[in-house]
């Protein structure tokens, strides 16, 4: 089956002018979305991370520059397929076509992202009525339609109700529905689950997922947290000073890491089998982009620097047809280096708990359980 | 820890209520014990609006309690106390708080900003003693002695986080409480704070009321674990009675939902639902029982005979 692109971001680069001079806060990033996957961003605050989805829905901030690049977008207009770039879309035309429409976008914090003097009901068909000038009973009926969707009872009586009287979780639904409102074809999630509790992030993310299964969308979700990209994620960038350090199947990227930032990333999360007296951290703190970057940004915190890391940024290497790094460990004349050991340990745990589940439709909830039946 | 030691912190049947209006009060804790020993960590665990930064913010005293009795270093700090204990427990119990920027006045030096304490108290003696103080403890949180004359807003999160620390520290505290002292900082900084906060401990035998809702984190740094959930204190113990053993079913839907960095189990796992209004529980009806060494359960006597029954679990979690 050849899969479809649906969204490709070739070289993107965007500076911030800030009083203290300007921000390379993105230096070249490529990305690849398909149609039906899951995509995820993973990095440190400060990485571009969400400067770049920011671009692709054209509401960069005004101080933020495009400097070079192109965002191709795959959509279907009036029955045809059409690829253009969102980039030469002027802030009106990205208004009224794209964002809502074909692309949507789920905020971290449902506290500030819904309108507090409107109701529910009416934010959800805001959309459908602008965008496919909706007739107002269908667009309530749909609205409806929606809300049981994301797993909200008592759809009807909560169409009049105002945010202020919904918990947390239950804003998150709602902003998801509102989405999910005029069909688009991907859903940009920026943390959406940083600012909920452990209970409810399992269900927002249960939830996006059924979703996704339902209607096919593509989604692309910006995470600090590894947890969550195990749980949903397809294919994922590890972002690190406005660069794509590592890209991959989730799989590749989990099992098979190869940059040693995102060795540093898996080691900094406790495990629950961690019990060694201290976290493997990454030590120092992300560069400041202000500066022109010499060689690797990640260099000075890198205690696997090789003396070409000092004097030139690495390019990308290719380790398997979707997998790439960009670390000078993989050029042919690198010194081998193997992962750190603790690291390559639990690797090796988390592939032997798997073998069970591989292919089977068993599911856990606990991971004593997990262990009693291994 | 074994019964021989005596707590550091002992807090009986606190309860914290807050007067809304002249109908309503909301009872943000409602009856929690629970000891600190020294040189213990101690996680406090729950969803928000538990109650979890209220019994941080009563402990330190920033509340006058609605009720309970609390004792620190043998002293009671419950209702009135004399100049002496408040000295004592000014000095001796430190706080950290989650944002390290709100948490540190822009207008003056990170020098002025951690010899705070020792300016108030008066311990801090001459000018230069005083400087020779802050920067020791500036070397020891892992910053460099040039960064004292420096603002609050020249530093990094972490850093700040770090000053914040070393402002707790110069007090040479028994206890420090952490209310949510990490959750703010990023994946990778997070270890480093959490590894400074385990060193120190290692060298002052400090305690540690460590309060987040990380819980992956709290099982890594904390010896003791109380589960909160709307003010009442559910389940209590050690760190692996409560992880290899969970009864209360608000702990398993907490422990379920706990995201893993494995992708293959990932996809495959459920977490379960819990839901205190269709529950069938009564929080206030439940009395804490003690179910093995210092694990304990809140809960009538039925709930807690059917939650050791491992066949009935599933059924009274409400999941099929």
């Amino acid at each position: 089956m050849v899969k479809e692109k649906v969204l490709s971001i070739r070289d993107l680069s965007i500076a911030f002018k800030t009083s203290s001079g300007l921000v390379s806060a993105v230096r070249g990033v490529n990305l690849d979305l398909y149609k039906g996957e899951t995509l995820a961003i993973v990095g440190e605050s400060g990485s571009g991370k969400s400067v770049t989805v920011k671009t692709i829905m054209g509401i960069l901030s005004n101080n933020g520059k495009i400097k070079s690049g192109t965002i191709e977008y795959t959509y279907e207009e009036k029955g045809q397929k059409t690829t253009k770039n969102l980039l030469d879309f002027s802030k009106r035309d990205m208004r009224k076509n794209i964002n809502g429409k074909h692309i949507a976008m789920v905020f971290q914090d449902p506290m500030t992202s819904l309108d507090p003097t409107m109701n529910i009901g009416n934010q959800i068909m805001e959309g459908m009525r602008i965008h496919y000038k909706t007739p107002k009973k269908e667009a309530y009926a749909k609205a409806l339609e929606l809300l049981e969707l994301v797993g909200i009872t008592d759809a009807e009586s909560r169409m009049s109700n105002y945010p202020h009287q919904l918990s947390g979780g239950m804003r998150q639904r709602i902003v998801i529905a509102i989405a999910l409102a005029s069909d688009p074809d991907v859903l940009i999630c920026d943390e959406p689950t940083t600012a909920l509790d452990v209970t409810i992030q399992a269900k927002i993310l249960e939830l996006i997922q059924s979703i996704q299964e339902k209607t096919g969308i593509s989604v692309i979700y910006i995470t600090h947290d590894l947890g969550v990209v195990a749980k949903v994620a397809d294919h994922v960038n590890v972002m690190y000073a406005g660069r794509i350090v590592e890209t991959g199947t989730v799989n590749e990227v989990f099992y098979e890491p190869r940059h040693p930032y995102t060795w540093g990333l898996l080691l900094a999360m406790p495990d629950l089998e961690t019990k060694a007296d201290k976290l493997e951290s990454i030590p120092g703190n992300p560069p400041n982009l202000e500066h022109e970057v010499t060689g690797d940004p990640f260099a000075p915190r890198n205690p696997y620097a090789l003396n070409i890391d000092h004097r030139l940024e690495p390019p990308m290497f290719q380790i398997s047809e979707t997998h790439y790094a960009a670390t000078w460990l993989l050029a042919d004349e690198a010194p081998v280096c193997p992962p750190p050991a603790e690291l390559q340990e639990r690797i090796e745990r988390m592939k032997k708990e798997d073998e069970r589940y591989v292919g089977s439709e068993e599911t856990y909830t606990f991971r004593e359980e997990l262990k009693a039946a291994l | 820890m074994s019964d021989l030691k005596k707590p550091i912190l002992s807090v009986k049947n606190l309860k914290q209520h807050f007067k809304v209006s002249r109908k309503f009060t909301v009872k943000a804790v409602d009856g929690v014990s629970f000891d600190i020993f020294p040189g213990e960590t101690y996680g406090l665990v729950g969803e928000s609006g538990s109650g979890k930064s209220t019994i941080g913010r009563s402990v330190i005293r920033l509340y006058d309690i609605t009720d309970g009795e609390m004792t620190f270093n043998d002293q009671n700090i419950s209702g009135k106390v004399s100049k002496e204990t408040n000295d004592m427990l000014r000095t001796k119990m430190q706080m950290i708080f989650q944002d390290p920027m709100a948490s540190l006045n822009p207008r003056k030096t990170v020098m002025d900003i951690i010899a705070q304490g020792l300016d108030i108290h008066g311990k801090a003696g001459s000018k230069k003693e005083r400087e020779e103080q802050v920067i020791e403890i500036l070397e020891r949180v892992g910053l460099s002695r040039e960064f004292a004359n420096r603002y609050p807003n020249q530093f990094s999160g972490g850093q700040r986080q770090r000053i914040g620390i070393a402002r707790a520290l110069i007090m040479n505290p028994d206890l420090i409480i952490a209310d949510e002292a990490i959750s703010a900082l990023d994946v990778s900084i997070q270890a480093q704070i959490v590894n400074l906060m385990k060193d120190i401990q290692k060298e002052t035998n400090v305690a540690y009321l460590f309060i987040a809702h990380d819980l992956s984190m709290v099982r890594y740094i904390s010896d003791r674990i109380g589960v909160l959930h709307l003010g009442h204190l559910l389940e209590t113990g050690t760190t692996e009675e409560i992880f290899n053993n969970p009864l209360h079913p608000y702990t398993k839907s907490l422990i379920s939902a706990i995201p893993h960095p494995n992708p293959v189990l990932e996809k495959k796992r459920t977490s379960l639902s819990y839901d205190y209004a269709t529950s069938g529980l009564n929080y206030s009806e439940g009395k804490l029982h003690t179910v093995e060494g210092t694990h304990k359960v809140l809960g009538t006597d039925l709930d807690i005979e059917k939650w050791l029954q491992k066949d009935n679990q599933k059924e009274v979690i409400g999941v099929s």
